[in-house]
């Protein structure tokens, strides 16, 4: 008898497209050029943003003909004029909804132009209930032409299947409509973590960032770091980060070293590495191993980045601060016990095409209320 | 690897019908045999089947079901093994991306289009969107059959398969007249399958047998092994798994076409 998968339960609010996922996956996997073979504005934010990482973008504009007569020549000509005006040395074509529906085949039009340089071809669609699919795609895709190794597929399909659950758990996928929230006040918010630093109490400073965000969410640990040093308690303060810059695609290992440099030459002292930027789904894992054996009886800790992703075990009994960047983040980190949520607004596009720390506002905020201690 | 091949032609020309006989020949012959359903309406393999239904590739994935191979391949006469993808209601969805859909999880769990002598792809209709020839766009399929008749319009939807599958450089192996009565039938599509490139394969006669067996759920070859129409279809069989090269079709224009109906 065919077994029956559980209903996966509806969910309402928009949630990140696998097209765009597989979009900065080829970035991360040093791709030239992509080409996305569907309609002109499909994803155009992001490929417009993804440009800033100097990766190129640009559409085949499948247009109402094209649905109807098929997008094959207009993917040949596009495949054709890459070549020649960026001579790139990779690239990418990304399927949309509108050619997968229709059929088209992405690998016709390369053994119609064979280019000499490697092509990492994408069947997506923006249509799968989690966005990591599209990651799974790309680099199954990039597996296929030689560019990662089996090793490095299986970790990063490994850490996706861990994504995949945190976002179910605790996150944008947790529940059938979540309503976008701005967070607590930074300047309240901001008093509290000072007023507790100033009582002499013990804090954890963690970074637990997905990818390029850390540019900014390493702000706020810094300046959690700094404002602590300077009010005298700079040493009740443990910092732990997941900044390895030894695993991962080459791009994150590339960020990890330059947020690491940057935090060292402000005076910021790296306690803990947790894990390194593409595994926030799993690095929390090991920091709440390190705080069962050594910082259990701790009194507040500031998660940034993914804090959804920190299991609550042994920091349930702390005052939270948690810094994320998604609007839908706020009511499922208070309905885990997160006393402070701070949101950082639009906080994505801002770390893209960066090789140095980007200021936050809660970071400002923080200095800004300190400048005259 | 298997003969895979697939049947195309004007729709209700017989596609299904010779697909399921020759089958049914076929597995007769002692070859093992795959026949896979493109059509919505699910009709290709009901005559292997007494009459039975069996779930579809999309209905089970509609419903949830983490699909397994037995749950979609069902044994029909003499051990063919029946699959059908199945679809939208006729005006709702998208029929062709089901066949992409279902064909892409064929490739990943099936071991019936692998472990077999024969797959036969039973198409609906002419080529319609680039759905119905995913079996061909993603290598499934070897070798293409056009069935027509010698009237002017079933030729006239065989032509334009000619057109598609020469878009698609795929080979045409054979034409097979399946008869409608019309005049000098069988010397116009002799004529026609040569000069798109081929050759006429079998003329098999209109017989109400063909209808009969097919009503009670049953291939001729089952229900009636020794009526003069079954040993057209053993003869179309043996003629299919013989080995035969195919080329790329070279349609006809329009005008060649009506003349040819003249004959
Ligand atoms: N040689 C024949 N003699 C008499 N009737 C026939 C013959 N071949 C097919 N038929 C009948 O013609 C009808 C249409 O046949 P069938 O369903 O096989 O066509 P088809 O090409 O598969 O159609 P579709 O394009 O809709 O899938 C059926 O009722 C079938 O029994
Ligand atoms: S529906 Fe799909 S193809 Fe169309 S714009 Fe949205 S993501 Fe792109
Ligand atoms: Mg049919």
């Amino acid at each position: 008898m065919p077994v029956k998968k559980e209903k996966e339960p509806l969910i309402m609010h928009p949630r990140p497209s696998s097209i765009v996922a597989a979009l900065y996956t080829l970035r991360d996997l040093d791709t030239d050029v992509v080409i996305l073979h569907g309609p002109p504005g499909c994803s155009f934010k992001h490929a417009r943003l993804l440009e800033e990482d100097g990766m190129r973008v640009v559409t085949t504009s499948l247009d109402e003909t094209g649905f109807v007569f098929g997008g094959h020549d207009a993917l040949v000509e596009v495949l054709e004029k890459v070549i020649e005006r960026f001579n790139p040395r990779r690239i990418g074509i990304v399927g949309t909804c509108a050619s997968m529906i229709i059929g088209e085949e992405l690998h016709e039009a390369v053994t119609q132009v064979q280019p000499d340089v490697p092509v990492i071809e994408v069947d997506v669609h923006a249509g799968y209930r989690d966005n990591t699919k599209g990651v799974v795609m790309a680099l199954e895709s990039a597996l296929a032409s030689g560019i990662i190794s089996e090793a490095e597929f299986e970790r990063q399909k490994a850490l996706l299947k861990e994504a995949t659950l945190v976002e179910k758990r605790h996150g944008a996928a947790s529940k059938e409509y979540l309503e976008p929230n701005r967070g607590d006040l930074k300047y309240k918010v901001a008093g509290r973590l000072l007023e507790l630093i100033k009582q002499g109490k013990k804090g954890l400073n963690i970074l637990n960032a997905k990818k390029e965000t850390a540019f900014m969410f390493a702000d706020i640990n810094l300046a959690v770091a700094q404002v602590a040093q300077k009010l005298g308690y700079g040493s009740n303060i443990v910092n732990m980060v997941n900044l390895d810059d030894n695993v991962g695609l080459p791009k994150n290992r590339r960020n990890a070293r330059e947020i690491k440099d940057d935090l060292k030459e402000k005076g910021f002292e790296i306690h803990h590495i947790i894990g390194g930027l593409d595994e926030y789904p799993v690095a929390g894992n090991t920091a709440d191993r390190i705080i069962g054996e050594k910082y259990s009886d701790y009194d507040f800790a500031v998660i940034s980045g993914v804090p959804h992703a920190l299991p609550m075990n042994n920091i349930n009994n702390m005052e939270l601060f948690s810094v994320t960047n998604g609007p839908r983040q706020v009511v499922p980190l208070k309905e885990m016990g997160h006393t402070h949520v701070v949101v950082e607004i639009d906080l994505h596009p801002k770390t893209l095409g960066v090789s140095h720390i980007v200021e936050s506002e809660f970071g400002a905020t923080l200095r800004e209320m300190v400048k005259d201690a | 690897m298997p003969k895979q091949i697939a049947i195309y032609g004007k729709g209700g020309i017989g596609k299904s019908s010779t697909a399921s006989n020759v089958a049914a020949a076929c597995a007769d012959e002692g070859y093992r045999v795959t026949i896979i359903g493109c059509d919505p309406k699910s009709d290709s393999s009901i005559t292997l089947l007494q009459g039975r239904r069996i779930p579809t590739i999309m209905d089970l994935m509609r419903e949830g079901i983490d699909i397994k191979e037995e749950d979609i391949v069902f044994n029909g006469y003499k051990g063919v093994k029946c699959l059908e993808i199945g679809g939208p209601e006729p005006g709702i969805g998208c029929a062709g991306r089901g066949i992409i859909v279902a064909i892409s999880l064929l490739k990943k769990i099936s071991r019936a289009i692998e472990d077999t002598d024969l797959v036969i792809y039973d198409v609906p209709g002419d080529i319609v969107c680039g759905g119905f020839v995913a079996p061909v766009k993603k290598g499934l399929v070897n070798e293409a059959y056009v069935l027509t008749s010698g009237e002017y319009m079933p030729l006239y939807a065989a032509n334009n398969i000619c057109k598609g599958l020469s878009r698609l450089e795929m080979t045409l192996n054979g034409v097979i007249c399946n008869s409608r009565g019309a005049l000098n039938e069988e010397k116009i599509v002799s004529e026609f399958a040569k000069e798109v490139g081929s050759q006429l394969l079998a003329f098999i006669p209109k017989d109400v047998l063909v209808q009969t067996c097919e009503r009670d759920g049953y291939s001729v070859i089952e229900k009636a092994p020794d009526s003069q129409i079954a040993a057209v279809y053993r003869k179309l069989a043996k003629s299919i798994m013989g080995k035969r090269d195919g080329k790329i079709p070279v349609p006809l224009d329009d005008a060649r076409l009506r003349e040819l109906t003249r004959i």
